[in-house]
């Protein structure tokens, strides 16, 4: 019998996926979230908030003040004239980003002219954008899985708990642990009613959750290459559709499909929010670069 | 049902055609099964919505592809015959089948067969009463109608019989025993026989109401009446009336059955006979023993030659017997090598003349040469003049003894006593040349040698009938060679000796020619009766000769069948040929005679209407057999179920998937070819010119081990070593070279200097092969371990050279070894040596222990028979002998002695000398012997 174009493969764990993730997240600089508005929490980050408080770097000096303990004395400086300086630090701040990637069964997709399934790109991509969340000093999560954690092996923790944790196969992240002011990038491929999305978007958006979405996307999604008889297999509903001659409405799903991505990249932008694409047979560091010059906002200058 | 030749077995099957139509629209309507595939996005299909739920049709071409399948099947199952056996006979009563099994018969036999069995088979399924006669059953046949199953037995085994057809017996048979058929068949071989109007009338007399006779549409061809004359080997070859066939080839075959030669043939429009000449030389003509018609096969198309067609005996006899010594000096000498290539020779091992001829004559030659013999004696006289009238041929030459006096007998021409001398000193007369050969003899249309003159001769009485018995004569007229008939065979008078003493002619190509000739003649004149005399010796007139072999139905020369008889040869005339005398070989193996299906060019004529009873019905022979085409249409069904699945498969995208894959392998293998092959080719020119360049000179050739450090060495110690030799010998070797042992030609070099190091790879086995080649073949390799210093080979301690020296020799056939003996050749080859240092002084030479070193210890210089195909050292030669480019000595050598550098470099050139000159050298000790003996 003819040979399917695509095929469900085997849904990948985390540990696996973590060795590959780490060798992308090497290819990228240490990432600072170029945040908007920070949330106001006394966790270290390196974000500095340009007054003065606890951190590393250099912020002033400033006479000392008979309220001040001796030991914030700057002698060195002190010593140059008769007066008696304080040297102030630059008050850093972490970002708390919520990281998360679909594994709903429709992303165990793969067509033959891609190498992975959707979900393995998802989860490199997810894990590889913890590991450079984490090494810059931000407060990584992942949704129903973990809290919050603010540690350089934080890409370890998450994949342990992951591999632990029965995740659901939820096509959409909880969105209760997400508070105003932190960051959720989600990769998933988006094929759940358009409706939903939506509405978990706006959900997030009026909770003053800022996100980036990547919508992982296989070739064969795209570009529809079916001719002839073909019967077509939801992984999810496992709901069977037949046509015809599939030839004859490819343009017409090409069509849809694009209007889909549109309604969501519309949606976002209207949010403030970053929408990116991302296809199984591109390279995931491009995907990683990108996402990367988003959250940095270069990505800003490059769109307009 | 039958339409034209067209029968088909199960026509009720046709029916099943009806159905095409409904296989039709069940195939337009059945859908193929769908693709199945995964699909996510299958949501957003759906908001598509359902449409076009009629699914692709089958591709018209691929309807009709299933439609013809199932046609085909419906075609084959319904039995169809072409050219299907139809009945033809009629009646119920007795039926009569005449079958032709004569010579015809080889050419259409299972034609003729098939059709028996046909009628046999008709006249079965009819109930009918059946007598099968076969026309070679004659008056033995039998005639009472019998059940069919009776005769298909006979039928079966009944093969055709290479005789002519005999009609007469069975018209007789039938005539006297009454019987009545209803029903007569004759299934005839085409031809009309000799007694065709005897059976003709019988078959008017027996008043059946159908007679059907069959006849063949062959083209039977008759080869017949062969003849050897001395220019060409001829056959007729005849035809039967009113045939197609026009030209065709005959080949003459040898005892072994190789074909030696081919004639062509080619019949004029109005003519039925014609020839083939074989124009081949006596001694090819003579191996011929049977010519055969290309592609018959019938006994006529064969003619077997016998003993009258053979090479013929020559017995040769002498006057002077005791001129054996010196070979050029005898008359025989120049007799036996004209006629050696085309004749057997005989010589008579009986010391006088009368036993010496009586012996050959018994030994039946057909010719007899008689070299300078004068006087016989009444008795000899006699044995021959019988022998000659008996178709002998007698070559007398003429010489001293025969000059001093004859006693007129057994001469061609009267001659005069003694003889005359031209062209010598105290003649005033030239040495004669040969003039002419006369038109009526053998020797006519030679050409006539210029260089051949006569200076003695014998002169013949004038004679009124002289002219006429000269076969060649001189320029003054006078006769060179005579000849005259005696009964059946021939006097021939060589007016001069067969040595060179009267006359150069038995040095001349004319001589040879001549005799050939004349042994031509008596090949075809006189051996047939000779042979047949020789035969019918002990029975007078009447000899019966058993068959040795016999030739089948079919023209193949076989054992003769069970009922072949012995053949009575009457004064040498064979009888006809019949069913217990079939054409063949009859006789022994060396002494037999050959009887043909025709002697003389038969008439082939065929049965015409007007040759048959008014009632008969004349048919032809169906030679296509009927072709059932159940399995062709089978096999096209199959076919075509076959290109269905592919064309199945390419819809479904599997084949395009393939073929583009493939596709792109192909072109990427292209395009490799491309980009590799210009490469490929320089690659091979530059292997080419190396080999060249290196074959031109001799060079000091190393083992590159993979160690540059240690390559190097060795480069700079054969430089090194090639400088020493080119200002110290003649020999100035090229540019040294390092090899590759695995890969390089090693041919060129005769000695390889291999260096050992304990970590350079053992080399595998293919390379060890071709060093064990190199070294059969005469090459000489030196091994150096150069580890002297830490023991060295042969010493009670292994060093790790040692043993990988070990390890190498163990993959090679190695004999046994020895340090070089005090006397061997390499301690003298050039410079007189008794130590082989190197950089070391102590390590000893080992080459390949001699074979006889204990009972040869007084020699001088071992013989060494060859050169020592292998060498080792300890003492590091190639350290001792390296230079640096400026002249500097590469390595101090060890103790630091400089007397021992000038011994390594005589070390080495002893070893090149003994590689290169071998046992040249070991025979040198031998000068002053060879000097001494030349008186110098």
């Amino acid at each position: 019998m003819a040979i399917a174009i695509g095929t469900l493969q085997d849904k990948l764990t985390s540990n696996e996926v973590i060795a590959r993730a780490r060798a992308r997240a090497a290819l990228i600089p240490d990432l600072l979230v170029e945040a908007q508005h920070i949330a106001n929490t006394v966790t270290s980050g390196w974000h500095g908030r340009k007054r003065r408080g606890s951190g590393d770097t250099f912020w002033q000096f400033r006479p000392y003040d008979q309220s001040e303990g001796l030991s914030r004395i700057d002698w060195r400086k002190s010593a140059r004239d008769d007066s008696i300086y304080v040297r102030d630090q630059e008050w850093e701040s972490a970002h708390t980003a919520w990281v998360w990637a679909d594994s709903s069964p429709s992303m165990l997709y793969k067509s033959d002219s891609s190498d992975v399934s959707k979900q393995s790109r998802a989860l490199v991509l997810a894990l590889a954008m913890t590991e450079v969340l984490a090494k810059s000093g931000e407060r990584v999560g992942w949704p129903g899985v973990t809290n919050a954690l603010s540690h350089r092996n934080a890409c370890e923790r998450i994949a342990a708990q992951l591999m632990v944790s029965d995740t659901n196969d939820a096509s959409l992240p909880l969105a209760d642990q997400m508070r105003i002011r932190s960051e959720a990038v989600v990769f998933s491929d988006f094929l759940q009613p358009i409706e939903d999305t939506l509405e978990w978007i706006n959900a997030l958006s009026q909770r003053g959750v800022h996100g980036s979405i990547v919508q992982i996307i296989d070739p064969a999604e795209e570009s529809f290459p079916f001719a002839g008889r073909t019967e077509f297999k939801d992984p999810e509903t496992n709901r069977k559709f037949t046509f015809g001659r599939a030839e004859t409405v490819a343009q017409d799903y090409r069509n849809l499909f694009a209007a889909r991505k549109e309604e969501l990249a519309t949606q976002c932008r209207k949010l403030g929010w970053n929408y990116l694409t991302h296809h199984t047979d591109t390279l995931a560091s491009t995907a990683l670069v990108s996402l990367h010059m988003k959250l940095t906002g270069e990505a800003g200058i490059a769109l307009t | 049902m039958t339409l034209g030749a067209l029968t088909f077995g199960a026509p009720l099957l046709l029916i099943g055609l009806l159905a095409l139509p409904i296989i039709w629209l069940l195939l337009r309507l059945t859908p193929p099964k769908p693709r199945e595939e995964v699909f996510p996005p299958t949501r957003i299909l759906e908001e598509l919505g359902q449409r076009e739920e009629t699914p692709a049709k089958s591709p018209w071409w691929l309807t009709l592809l299933r439609l013809l399948m199932a046609a085909f099947v419906i075609f084959a199952l319904s039995e169809p015959v072409w050219n299907a056996a139809e009945k033809s006979v009629t009646g119920s009563g007795p039926m009569l089948i005449v079958l032709d099994d004569g010579w015809t018969g080889g050419e259409d036999w299972n034609v003729r067969q098939d059709t028996a069995r046909r009628v046999l088979n008709e006249a079965g399924s009819a109930g009918r009463p059946v007598a099968l006669v076969f026309t070679s059953q004659g008056a033995k046949a039998d005639l009472s109608a019998k059940r069919v199953e009776e005769w298909t037995a006979g039928l079966n085994a009944a093969q055709p019989n290479p005789i002519p057809v005999v009609l007469a017996p069975l018209a007789e048979n039938l005539r006297t025993s009454a019987v009545s058929f209803e029903t007569i068949v004759w299934l005839s071989g085409g031809l009309k026989s000799n007694d065709h109007e005897a059976f003709k009338t019988t078959l008017e007399a027996m008043t059946s109401s159908e007679l059907q006779v069959y006849s063949p549409q062959s083209n039977p061809v008759a080869l017949s009446n062969t003849r050897n004359s001395p220019e060409a080997l001829t056959v007729d070859i005849s035809r039967a009336s009113s045939t197609n066939i026009s030209d065709g080839i005959v080949t003459a075959y040898d005892s072994k059955g190789r074909s030696i030669s081919s004639a062509p043939f080619k019949f004029d429009t109005s003519t039925l006979t014609t020839n083939a000449e074989f124009k081949l030389p006596v001694e090819l003509r003579n191996e011929v023993v049977r010519l055969e018609v290309d592609n018959g096969s019938t006994a006529a198309g064969v003619q077997l030659l016998d003993e009258r067609f053979r090479r013929r005996r020559v017995g040769l006899i002498s006057g002077g017997n005791a001129d054996q010594q010196q070979p050029l000096l005898s008359p025989l000498y120049y007799i036996s090598r004209a006629l050696e290539p085309f004749s057997e020779l005989r010589e008579a091992s009986a010391d006088n003349n009368i036993d010496a001829i009586k012996q050959l004559i018994n030994e039946r030659m057909a010719t007899l040469v008689l070299a300078d013999i004068g006087q016989l004696p009444t008795e000899a006289v006699e044995e021959l003049e019988k022998w000659v009238n008996n178709g002998g041929m007698l070559i007398r030459f003429a010489g001293p003894r025969l000059a001093r006096g004859d006693d007129g007998q057994l001469v061609p021409v009267t001659l005069r006593r003694g003889g005359r001398s031209l062209g010598g000193t105290l003649t005033w007369g030239e040495a004669q040349p040969l003039s002419s050969f006369e038109n009526n003899s053998p020797f006519k249309g030679l050409e006539v040698p210029s260089d051949v003159t006569v200076s003695r001769q014998v002169l013949a009485e004038p004679d009124i009938d002289l002219a006429g018995k000269t076969w060649a004569s001189l320029k003054d007229g006078t006769p060179l060679v005579t000849a005259s008939q005696r009964g059946a065979g021939w006097i021939v008078l060589f007016h001069v000796t067969a040595d060179a003493s009267w006359s150069n002619l038995p040095l001349s190509g004319a001589f040879v020619d001549m005799l050939r000739r004349l042994v031509a003649v008596s090949n075809n004149v006189v051996a047939s009766d000779q042979a047949r005399e020789a035969v019918d010796e002990q029975v007078n007139e009447v000899q019966t000769l058993a068959p040795f072999q016999s030739l089948n139905g079919f023209g193949k020369l076989a054992s003769p069948p069970s009922d072949a008889r012995g053949l009575t040869v009457t004064n040498g005339k064979t009888p006809l040929v019949t069913k217990e005398n079939p054409p063949g070989l009859y006789g022994a193996e060396d002494a037999f005679v050959a009887m043909n299906l025709f002697s003389t060019s038969p008439a082939l004529d065929r049965i015409t209407a007007a040759d048959l009873p008014a009632q008969a019905v004349q048919l032809t022979y169906k030679t296509e057999d009927p072709m059932p085409f159940k399995p062709w249409l089978l096999g096209a069904a199959l076919l075509l179920l076959a290109l269905d699945c592919i064309a199945v498969l390419w819809m479904a995208g599997a084949l395009k998937l393939g073929a583009s894959r493939m596709a792109k392998t192909l072109g990427g293998l292209a395009l490799a070819a491309l980009l590799l092959q210009p490469e490929s080719v320089i690659a091979q020119e530059k292997k080419d010119s190396f080999n060249f360049e290196h074959a031109l000179r001799t060079r000091l050739a190393y083992v590159k081990t993979g160690i540059s450090s240690l390559d190097e060495v060795s480069r700079k110690g054969m430089i090194g070593l090639t400088q020493f030799i080119s200002s110290r010998t003649s020999l100035e070797p090229g540019e040294p070279v390092g090899l590759d042992i695995s890969k390089d030609e090693l041919s060129f070099y005769p000695l390889l200097y291999w260096p050992i190091s304990a970590s350079s790879p053992v080399p595998n086995q293919a390379t060890m092969a071709r060093i064990n080649n190199f070294m059969k073949k005469g090459g000489s390799v030196l091994f150096d371990t150069r580890d002297q210093i830490s023991g060295g080979f042969g010493s009670s301690r292994i060093t790790a050279e040692t043993q990988k020296l070990r390890q190498i020799l163990s993959t090679l056939d190695i004999p046994a070894l020895e340090p070089v003996p005090n006397n061997h050749v390499l301690t003298r080859a050039f410079y007189l040596l008794n130590v082989f240092p190197g950089r070391y002084l102590e390590g000893k030479l080992w080459v390949e222990a001699s074979q006889s070193s204990e009972n040869e210890t007084d020699r001088p210089a071992r013989p060494g028979d060859g050169v020592s195909s292998i060498l080792i050292t300890s003492n590091d030669f190639a350290s001792a002998w390296a230079t640096e480019p400026d002249g500097r000595s590469s390595f101090t050598i060890v103790p630091a002695n400089p007397r021992q550098r000038v011994y390594a470099y005589r070390t080495g050139v002893n070893i090149v000398m003994y590689t290169l000159t071998g046992n040249y050298k070991s025979d040198q000790v031998h000068i002053p012997a060879l000097l001494e003996r030349l008186g110098q």
